[in-house]
């Protein structure tokens, strides 16, 4: 990977004002490309990041329908390659988070969430797209409410009622006098805990790597530009982190998307469970 | 870089998302959040997953379907072996059985030859003695014949009369072999000496 | 010098989840060591009480960004 390639989309990010301003800032990734027109002072329109978030869309419909269409008992190559992360959202998440019993239901949607969030997250480092769509917290959000809505709908359905869903959540054997605390803790954890860290983790994983890329990108073009020789030399160790820290990125993303399948699958596990 | 300059001029023109907080989300972006999972949940469930799941059920039941297979064609080649073990039980027996019988054959066809042969050996000694038997026979007729004759000629001669009247000469010839025979005649040197 | 105390803040703040971060893996590790075949039990359980722990980092995120600057 060439850091030539790197340094334009990321020089984009520290895009403010004139010239590129060293630290750059979360400005950066507010990068609308088309403007549609303005409701108030609400600017509507596409960003970058929609635009990435379709083509993904786009390339995993395709790709997935291409090498599944004719699913063979033997598989091809293509097949081979999406069944094996099919197997290991199938066993080694939702099997193994939900149980035998119910997890099949669960397996398409853990499925499109794992290879949506895969393949947005792997576009942060590269090249040709270079934007990691998750660090716009929107995209999160929407994802964690799916998850959201899901386990809070199989939960209540499964224990008939909400009075029964928040009963059912408290663990059987509590003195008297710690059942308010304990309800309390739990519903914050059920309605806004798991939420919350759900969507900003994957966003602030997303964020910060790639505020951390940038820092190393341009702060390298930085010096690279500065007037003496030895500023320019400095340039060199700075982009061979940012080359380091690229593939830590890589590892990184690949476990935000892995986090938040297992976390989903083990919201849809507990609301399926007898017990909580 | 042209996209450069749009953000420029968008954050120029007092963009209120640029400033935001990145933690509140953009409502568009929001949207197209979930659609994005709509679409790509609607394809995985419709198209990729039944299909997949289609093919590792297949699978499964060729893997059953194989072991089942494979025990079957066990137990139809043991069964094969067995009868082909049989089989040649069967035909090893049968060939010893040929073998003796054949054995048993040859010594027959052996003693039938033998047999043959001494008859056959017989015959030859016995025609072969008949035929000295008659040629002896023969020889005898036509020594006597013979003997008859010239005797009858050298009597004539000595006698001198003819004595070749068929009828004379027969009765004398036969009396006189008899008398031979009878050992009346001592056999007597005709002339000259006779060793 | 000019800056913004949250960061100090958030920093100071990243600290107790990343050692528990720390702990989590060193306790997962060693038992995968201990009994390698558990090793498929254990992981669930050990990225879960990863995301509990970093929970806390990322309420210190959202600290850093809602607070007035």
């Amino acid at each position: 990977m060439s850091f030539a390639a790197l340094i334009p989309s990321l020089g984009s990010l520290s895009a403010e004002g004139d010239g590129g301003h060293f630290p750059p800032t979360p400005e950066g990734f507010w990068q609308p490309l088309v403007t549609l027109g303005h409701i108030g002072d609400y600017p509507i329109v596409i960003t970058r990041s929609m635009v990435v978030i379709m083509l993904s869309v786009a390339l995993l419909s395709w790709w997935l329908v291409s090498t599944t269409k004719r699913a063979a008992v033997v598989p091809g190559k293509g097949q081979h390659y999406t069944e094996l992360v099919y197997n290991f959202v199938r066993n080694d998440v939702a099997k193994d988070m939900i149980g035998s019993k119910d997890f099949l239901r669960f397996v398409p949607l853990l499925f499109s969430l794992f290879v949506l969030i895969l393949l947005n997250n792997l576009f942060g480092i590269i090249p040709p797209i270079q934007f990691p769509t998750m660090s716009r917290i929107g995209f999160p959000i929407a994802l964690t409410l799916v998850v959201y809505v899901v386990y809070h709908w199989i939960g209540i359905k499964k224990q008939h009622g909400f009075l029964n869903y928040v009963k059912w959540m408290i663990p059987p054997g509590i003195p008297g006098w710690l059942l308010p605390l304990i309800v309390f803790l739990e519903l914050l954890t059920f309605f806004i805990t798991r939420p919350l860290t759900l969507a900003l983790r994957l966003f602030g994983n997303m964020f910060a790597g790639h505020m951390l890329l940038a820092v190393f990108i341009i702060g390298g073009w930085e010096l690279v530009q500065a007037d003496t020789f030895a500023l320019k030399f400095v340039a060199l160790p700075a982009w061979l982190m940012a080359f380091v820290m690229t593939l830590f990125e890589g590892l990184v993303q690949f476990l935000q998307a892995f986090v938040f399948t297992l976390l989903a699958a083990s919201y849809f596990g507990s609301a399926v469970a007898d017990e909580h | 870089m042209l996209q450069l300059t749009g953000v420029r001029a968008l954050a120029a023109s007092g963009d209120s998302q640029a400033s935001a907080p990145p933690i509140l989300p953009y409502l568009p972006e929001l949207i197209f959040g979930f659609v994005a999972i709509g679409i790509l949940y609607w394809v995985v469930k419709t198209k990729v997953v039944p299909n997949l799941e289609k093919a590792y059920a297949a699978r499964a039941e060729a893997i059953e379907g194989g072991i089942a297979k494979a025990e079957k064609a066990q137990a139809e080649a043991k069964a094969a072996l067995d009868h082909y073990n049989a089989q040649l039980a069967d035909a090893r027996g049968e060939a010893n059985k040929i073998r003796e019988d054949a054995r048993a054959h040859a010594a027959q066809i052996v003693a039938e030859m033998r047999a043959q042969a001494q008859a056959e050996s017989a015959r030859i000694v016995e025609s072969a003695q008949k035929q000295i038997e008659a040629e002896r026979q023969q020889a005898v007729v036509s020594l006597r014949g013979e003997v008859g004759r010239l005797s009858t000629d050298l009597a004539s001669r000595i006698v001198g009369e003819s004595l070749h009247d068929e009828t004379r000469q027969k009765g004398i010839v036969e009396r006189f072999l008899a008398d031979l025979e009878a050992g009346e005649i001592r056999p007597v040197k005709v002339g000259g000496t006779d060793s | 010098m000019t800056g913004n105390l949250n960061l100090v803040g958030y920093g100071l703040a990243a600290i107790g989840p990343a050692i528990a971060v720390g702990l989590i893996f060193a306790a997962y590790i060693n038992g995968v060591a201990r009994q390698p075949e558990a090793g498929n039990m254990l992981r669930p359980i050990a990225i879960l009480g990863f995301a509990l722990a970093e929970a806390l980092a990322i309420f210190g995120l959202v600290l850093f960004f809602i607070s007035p600057k």
